[in-house]
């Protein structure tokens, strides 16, 4: 399989009020809500190194295999998906203590950047539900 | 190119529950200002200054006709968006939501006990 060169990376962060040991202890819970394991369908997690992770949300499969385990401060993981293109991309997440709080940061690198990964039917379908039914009316006008 | 700047304005436009009705009562076609106001408990200025940003984001237009003013929706700027909106940025943005509302909250109950 040919490899795309062109890749795409995001980083997010968030402020989380509580030490960095309960945030990563409760990134890796699947009862915790918010965390990529919890709205799964069905989910196989092993979060050791080189544990692996398999789960489904509206029966889209996702594969990955831990890379870095270091409580409280670091996560890395694999991450396949149809929207990886077959391609291994990388999600990084980081606990940083920063007063009574926690700052996370999360990259997801080595993400495939073209029009199918960028999903434009998915960013419209995003669209329309901010903006019911008649967000599909007055653009097709 | 669709600029930073623009996408910028078209996302911090549709961030407001507000300016969203507002879109959602011109999505149905145009309207005078009073009328979009109406909906609102909130004065008058504040609805301006809603119609503002979202008219810095291209996302509606004035028209004059004859002494009156109609406000309607354009729909580009969001089309324009979506293009840029990549499934895992949409994925992790509400994830993390998500999660830092459970801390947010299990906080609030600690507080209360």
């Amino acid at each position: 399989m040919t490899k795309s060169t062109k890749t795409i990376e995001f980083k997010f962060e968030r402020t989380i009020p509580a030490p960095p040991g309960e945030v990563f202890d409760a990134w890796l819970n699947p009862k915790i809500p918010g965390n990529p394991w919890n709205a799964a369908d069905k989910l196989l997690l092993n979060s050791k190194v080189d544990g692996f992770f398999y789960w489904t949300f509206k029966g889209t499969p996702h594969y990955g295999r831990f890379t870095e385990v270091e409580r409280p401060a670091r996560i890395q993981h694999t991450w396949m998906s149809p929207n990886t293109l077959g391609q291994e991309s990388t999600v990084t997440v980081t606990f940083q203590k920063n007063g009574e709080n926690t700052l996370m940061t999360l990259v997801h690198s080595d993400l495939p950047d073209d029009d199918k990964a960028r999903s434009h039917e998915k960013g419209w379908n995003y669209f329309l539900n901010i903006f019911p039914e008649q967000f599909g009316n007055a653009s097709r006008k | 190119m669709y600029g930073m700047n623009q996408l910028n304005n078209v996302l911090s436009a549709i961030s407001h529950p507000t300016r969203r009705a507002i879109i959602g009562r011109l999505a149905n076609g145009p309207a005078r200002f009073l009328e979009i106001a109406k909906p609102f408990d909130t004065a008058l200025n504040a609805v301006t200054k809603h119609l503002k940003s979202l008219e810095r984001a291209g996302l509606i237009e004035r028209k004059k006709q004859g002494r009156e003013v109609f406000i309607s929706f354009r729909g580009e700027p969001l089309r324009e968006v979506a293009g840029w909106v990549h499934e895992y940025e949409r994925f992790w943005h509400t994830h993390l939501d998500q999660f830092e509302q459970y801390f947010k909250d299990k906080k609030k109950k600690e507080k209360k006990r």
